[in-house]
């Protein structure tokens, strides 16, 4: 059982998804537990990954092959696993603001944070304030991640948290904020709570922000 | 009169800048200050004459002086004759049209209020903001998927296909060789454009599900490179090359130095050598976001010349210089927020920087990215002027 997830969580590591989806099944055959078999093989390896990222030593091509062989691992569990198993760190709306159409950012978010344990429902790019809070209205959101690469898109950001504050709904996410031009003083200056650098650091700073 | 600031040719004066031989001269250049056509609608609004849509007009208003990019010749994504703007070298969203010849016919696929789905000339699919057409689009599909799309896209990259070059050959090369300017030949380097094609989730993830197909794209661009350089030097006379890549982001390089070494680096040396031994020794790169991980790389091959060194990722010129010495010539890195902000964050950002680099050589002041529609006219002029005062030059006049 111990070799399975050590070398599941190898293969997750390295992006090997065949081999990943191979021991995830055989784990399963030995008579592990699905939700062992997710937290002892591979989320360590998701998380080693994202170490070496933050360390410099992995780039995002690494980032990529391995949340896939993460997300392969996982769905091979899944039959098994219940809805609490999966996605129970919270839920993050995600969304590039008005005006902008660039999505690769934001959808390198979305992959690391679903292959981290969160929930993300994904409002696309050039996205409206008024989107921004019905899906918070109409939903669990626990947190807003708003996406620019522009210095003329990201004065959008504070428009999506007046609208939210102006719906009497901003006490009821907390704003996390990233992009090309955004800074830590940007984040302070506008009232979000959380600013990530990339897609690995926006894992911690949901998981802070949720006190995980 | 200052030796190092004393008139000269344009295209001597240029080198003799490369070279770190004209410490203190300030060349503020056009192609290194290429504006968004939102920005040029924005100051047209704010005061400054319609005719600046023309980049000679704009020369003249702004005092830039002039860098010919060799667009006449289908070499990279960048195409003049592909713009729905008079100018020629303001930036559209049409710029990023990889060098393929003939293009695809655009076709609009479906609108509605606030979008417009349509096919690109380089075969893609884009969603386009109806309010801020000129932007960036969102990419919806590539043309180049797999091996069966790539063999049929590659037919499109072949040098000798003639309508890739201008029609009189003879007459262009007169032309161009008798420019006051320096003349840059516009190369592709071997990441951007494979994004372009792919698009970069699937560029990245072919790195590691089909190299081989990377490594046949990226020879059919070095093929690409090679065939255009080889006639180009034999009749004209190139001051510069300028590879687009866009290979970085925020934090670093979009692949890790290893990948750069093992896919890149080969290619780029043959191109590199071949350039140099023809005497083209200022080779610039274009590449967004933090690259100082690349600069020494680059250097290995002799690529020499990074723009635009952005702030935001930190880049450091200054670190640069002291790291590089004389190796590297430097462009750009005077941060486009403080323009935007103020005359008083704009002192600051250019004086904490502008007089080390110049004084230190090789270094042509310029934002760190192309000019956003952000910077009012009044603060650009007033970035302009400063650097007028730098280098004892006169105003700007009103």
């Amino acid at each position: 059982m111990a070799d399975f997830l050590g070398s599941i969580a190898q293969g997750v590591e390295k992006g090997d998804d065949k081999q990943v989806v191979e021991l995830a099944g055989k784990a399963l055959e030995s008579g592990a537990a699905a939700r062992d078999i997710l937290e002892k093989g591979l989320v360590p390896g998701i998380q080693a990954l994202g170490q070496r990222f933050k360390d410099g030593t992995a780039y995002l091509p690494e980032i990529l092959v391995s949340c896939r062989a993460m997300n392969r691992g996982v769905e091979v569990l899944k039959p098994h696993l219940g809805d609490a198993d999966i996605g129970n760190k919270g839920t993050v709306i995600v969304g590039t603001v008005e005006g902008d159409m660039h999505d690769i950012g934001k959808n390198l978010v979305k992959l690391m944070l679903e292959s981290n344990g969160f929930r993300v429902e994904d409002l696309g790019a050039d996205v409206v304030p008024d989107v921004f809070v019905n899906a918070v209205r109409d939903g669990q959101a626990d947190i807003v991640a708003l996406s620019a690469l522009l210095t003329m898109t990201m004065v959008e950001m504070p428009n999506v948290i007046g609208a939210l504050k102006e719906a009497g709904l901003r006490d009821k996410v907390k704003i996390l904020i990233g992009g090309a031009p955004i800074t830590r003083q940007f984040a302070d200056e506008i009232g979000a709570e959380g600013f990530a650098e990339d897609c690995a650091s926006a894992v911690d700073e949901a998981a802070r922000l949720m006190a995980l | 009169m200052d030796k190092s600031k004393a008139p000269m040719p344009n295209r001597e004066r240029f080198l003799a800048i490369c070279r770190g031989e004209r410490p203190g001269d300030v060349s503020v250049i056009d192609w290194l200050h290429r504006c968004w056509a939102e920005t040029v609608d924005a100051w047209i609004e704010q005061g400054a004459p319609p005719e600046i849509k023309d980049q000679n007009s704009m020369n003249r208003y702004f005092q830039f002086d002039h860098l010919h990019g060799l667009h006449e010749i289908v070499s990279e994504h960048n195409r003049s004759d592909l713009k729905e703007i008079a100018s020629a070298q303001t930036m559209g969203y049409y710029h990023i049209t990889p060098p393929i010849v003939p293009v695809y016919e655009i076709k609009v696929l479906r609108e509605d209020e606030r979008h417009r789905v349509e096919t690109t000339f380089g075969g893609s699919t884009v969603e386009i903001s109806k309010e801020h057409p000129w932007r960036m689009p969102r990419f919806l599909d590539r043309p180049v998927k797999d091996w069966a799309t790539w063999k049929e896209y590659k037919k499109r990259l072949d040098p000798d296909t003639p309508a890739r070059w201008p029609r009189d050959w003879n007459a262009f090369t007169a032309r161009i060789n008798s420019t006051d300017a320096p003349v840059m030949l516009l190369l592709e380097g071997y990441f951007g454009v494979l994004r372009e094609w792919t698009g970069m989730e699937s560029l990245l993830y072919m790195f590691y599900d089909e190299p081989k197909l990377v490594e046949d794209m990226m020879d059919q661009v070095l093929h690409l490179s090679m065939g255009i350089a080889r006639r180009v030097v034999q009749d004209l006379r190139i001051d510069c090359v300028r590879f687009w890549e866009d290979m970085a982001y925020k934090t670093g390089p979009l692949i890790s130095p290893e990948m750069f070494r093992k896919f890149m680096l080969p290619r780029y040396k043959q191109i590199t050598d071949f350039l140099r031994s023809n005497g083209i020794d200022v080779l610039h790169v274009d590449s967004d976001g933090n690259v100082d991980e690349l600069i020494p790389l680059w250097l290995e091959v002799g690529v020499n010349f990074p723009w635009p060194l952005e702030v935001a990722a930190g880049m450091d010129g200054v670190a640069l210089r002291k790291k590089y010495g004389k190796d590297l010539i430097l462009g750009g890195n005077i941060d486009k927020r403080a323009i935007i902000k103020g005359k008083e964050a704009t002192r600051e950002e250019v004086m904490s920087k502008v007089p080390y680099l110049l004084e230190t050589g090789g270094y042509f002041p310029c934002l760190d990215h192309v000019v956003p529609p952000d910077v009012p006219l009044e603060n650009f002029r007033y970035y302009l002027n400063l650097l007028r005062e730098i280098g004892g030059q006169e105003k700007l006049p009103e």
